[in-house]
């Protein structure tokens, strides 16, 4: 999974975002409650307290302080109900103490003991030897005529802090649980909400210049993604436009420049059959000639390159044998690499059937071929290769030759470039070759790629799908 | 013979009427499609050298109404554009021959001499230029009656400039009719063969035939070079 993916992050924030909130949630509800429960527990304490003082103690001087304690014993039953009772008179002697509960939870004994004091009503709460916790609400009370006793009422909190527990325990297990389950939710409504950003992407990466008047799917959902996609295909009927020009003036450009390129040439052929010209006259007027005829080439390329654009290659489409093809081109081009004493061979075995243009993909092998001859040094060797390998026609141009620098090599496939001004050695090339290639094998539904290696060699590579039987 | 000429562009008219007068043929000139088809309407011509970009009428209409009326008259197809459809719909509507735009003019007047004799020229088996002789059923050629070894390439290329003796044929020409459009733009491949030629056919012998015209192409005379 895509960690940086908007789809991921949304979730891990929406997910933490509700892990926060349903913390606080937890915490505010734990406390609460823990607070009106401990309230609640002192405050029935405190009545208690305030009822052994009022019914029992406001009377102790007729019923004298044994009747109180056994009156408190007999109300309370404080061993029974596991509470703890105790009245201290003001002079530090306790009138009454309850005994040890039945269950044995604590001990009444250990609680320290305290003496009358001036505040009426306090609670205090004590954490026993036995790790439990005895909340003990206390009261002064003093009559007219009566010494001051304090009353002191406690319960184990035992109960509470159970329950308190129990909570803790279903909001720490159910809170990753509804995390869990929210960020699920989130994940599928997020994965909703973005498919069409999938679709928009899958399309757009698929739209090349070869297939501009295709466009994005347009979802008519009133949404940003509605307004995304509409945005992204009118940038895409811009580029289109722009693409479009472009290949219109070099088709027009090529074809506006033939008409005077025939006027020139013409004018000039006719003035060099004239018999009173000087050879040197001659030689400029050959020499304006060769470069018209270069110019003439150029523009035929660009042409070529244009028609190729314009998607004219189908209209010879035809199947044939493509080491065949390879074997025979070799055989012409063989006296090319013999000029340069460039050992060229042919390794082309069995058949290997495609279907395409065939005139057109001879043109890749001659260029290929040509342009491999043109960079090999004398004495080098060339090597092409055809075979089928898994569906796929391979044909393999390698040298041996000077190679292509890697900052080049991205380039050797575009219009008018050329690695090296220098290196090309001859003014016959315009840097078309490669690219009328590249064109082609795009008509063809071909893959062309080159590997090179400088002073060791390059090998262009063409994979075209391979016709079946 | 008289040929009509409709090229709009004045110039180009111009040289290809000048060259063909200077080969000794009539031509009439037209430069809109119209007249064009008027005067082909009018007159007998032995050929006509077309346009396909006219004002008015254009090319291919020009062509049509000139086939629906002569069937007879051999039709020369000048074009900037040669994109393959193009060419295959006025081969079917009636054209004889199609040059593309810019083109040698002696190739023009190639395809006109060819077109005019309505079959293939020369056909005579053996082709001689000076001492050299070409014979065409057995594929041998022979120098000052010594034979000569030749690859089959080489052999197609003496061949092709012994057809015409003292005709400059340009490179471009050369690989169209001795390899095949793939080459095009690869004319070192000529210059190669024409060198590989030169030392089995000229390099031992006193008169050298095979003669280079700069930035034109190569001719086969044995004209001395004036």
């Amino acid at each position: 999974m895509n960690t940086r993916s908007i789809r991921f992050r949304l979730v891990m924030w929406y997910a933490g975002l509700l892990t926060g909130i349903f913390l606080l949630l937890c915490a505010l509800l734990y406390l609460n409650l823990r607070h009106f429960l401990e309230n609640d527990l002192r405050e029935s304490q405190a009545r208690r307290a305030r009822q052994i003082a009022q019914t029992l103690l406001a009377h102790v001087q007729q019923t004298g302080e044994s009747y109180v304690a056994s009156q408190t014993k007999d109300w309370y039953e404080p061993e029974i109900n596991g509470r703890f009772i105790r009245i201290t008179r003001a002079d530090g002697e306790t009138i009454y103490l309850s005994g040890a509960p039945k269950d044995g939870s604590f001990d009444p004994r250990q609680v320290p003991a305290l003496t009358p004091s001036a505040q009426p009503e306090f609670s205090r709460k004590l954490k026993l030897s036995n790790g439990k916790t005895l909340l003990i609400a206390a009261l002064n009370f003093k009559s007219s005529g009566n010494p001051a006793y304090l009353v002191e009422f406690g319960e184990l909190l035992d109960p509470v802090e159970t329950m308190l527990d129990h909570l803790f325990l279903q909001l720490a297990l159910g809170l990753p649980i509804v995390v869990l389950i929210a960020a699920g939710g989130g994940y599928l409504l997020v994965r909703r909400a973005l498919q069409p950003v999938e679709q928009i992407t899958y399309k757009a990466e698929r739209i090349t210049q070869h297939n501009l008047s295709e466009r994005l799917p347009e979802a008519h959902t009133g949404d940003e993604l509605e307004r995304l996609s509409h945005s992204l295909n009118h940038m895409i009927a811009r580029l289109d436009d722009a693409f479009q020009n472009s290949k219109r003036f070099v088709a027009d450009a090529s074809h506006e420049l033939r008409t005077p390129l025939t006027i020139l040439r013409g004018e000039l052929e006719n003035l060099n059959e004239d018999s009173r010209l000087t050879p040197e006259v001659r030689s400029q007027l050959g020499s304006v000639l060769e470069e018209i005829e270069r110019l003439s080439r150029i523009v035929e390329q660009l042409f070529a390159l244009s028609r190729l654009d314009a998607g004219e290659a189908q209209t010879e489409w035809a199947q044939f044998d493509l080491a065949e093809l390879a074997k025979t081109t070799t055989e012409q081009m063989s006296l090319l690499a013999e000029d340069k004493g460039i050992a060229l061979t042919c390794q082309a075995g069995q058949k290997v059937p495609v279907e395409g243009d065939r005139a057109r993909l001879k043109q890749v092998v001659v260029n290929l071929l040509d342009n491999a001859i043109k960079y090999t040094p004398e004495k080098g060797a060339i090597q092409l290769r055809v075979r089928g390998v898994n569906g796929h026609a391979i044909l393999e141009v390698a040298d041996n030759g000077i190679g292509i620098p890697p900052d080049a090599l991205p380039h050797v496939f575009e219009r008018f470039y050329r690695v090296d001004q220098a290196r090309a050695g001859d003014s016959e090339s315009a840097g078309l070759g490669l690219s009328i290639v590249k064109s082609i094998c795009t008509a063809h539904g071909a893959e062309v790629e080159v590997q090179s290696t400088v002073g060791k060699g390059s090998r262009f590579r063409i994979k075209l799908p391979l016709l079946k039987n | 013979m008289r040929i009509l000429l409709v090229e709009d562009e004045k110039k180009v008219a111009d040289i290809i009427a000048r060259g063909l007068k200077a080969e000794r043929y009539a031509v009439d000139v037209s430069h809109d499609g119209q007249s064009g088809w008027e005067m082909a309407d009018a007159y007998n011509y032995d050929l006509v050298v077309l346009d396909l970009m006219l004002p008015g009428l254009n090319g291919t209409e020009v062509l049509q109404k000139i086939r629906r009326k002569n069937q007879e008259v051999p039709i020369l197809i000048l074009t900037a554009r040669d994109g393959m459809a193009d060419k295959i719909k006025n081969f079917e509507g009636g054209a004889d021959d199609y040059l593309t735009k810019p083109f040698a003019f002696a190739e023009l007047l190639l395809r006109v001499k060819a077109l005019l004799r309505r079959g293939p020229v020369n056909r005579s088996s053996v082709l001689r230029v000076a001492d050299l002789e070409v014979d065409r059923l057995s594929q041998q050629v022979k120098r000052a009656g010594k034979k000569v070894e030749l690859t089959a390439k080489e052999y197609s290329l003496l061949e092709y400039l012994a057809t015409h003796p003292g005709r400059v044929f340009s490179r471009t020409m050369i690989i169209e009719h001795v390899w095949d459009q793939s080459f095009e733009g690869l004319t070192n491949i000529v210059d190669v063969y024409v060198r590989h030629l030169r030392a089995k056919v000229d390099d031992p012998y006193p008169t050298k035939l095979l003669r280079t015209v700069r930035g034109v192409g190569y001719s086969l005379s044995d004209e001395v070079e004036g």
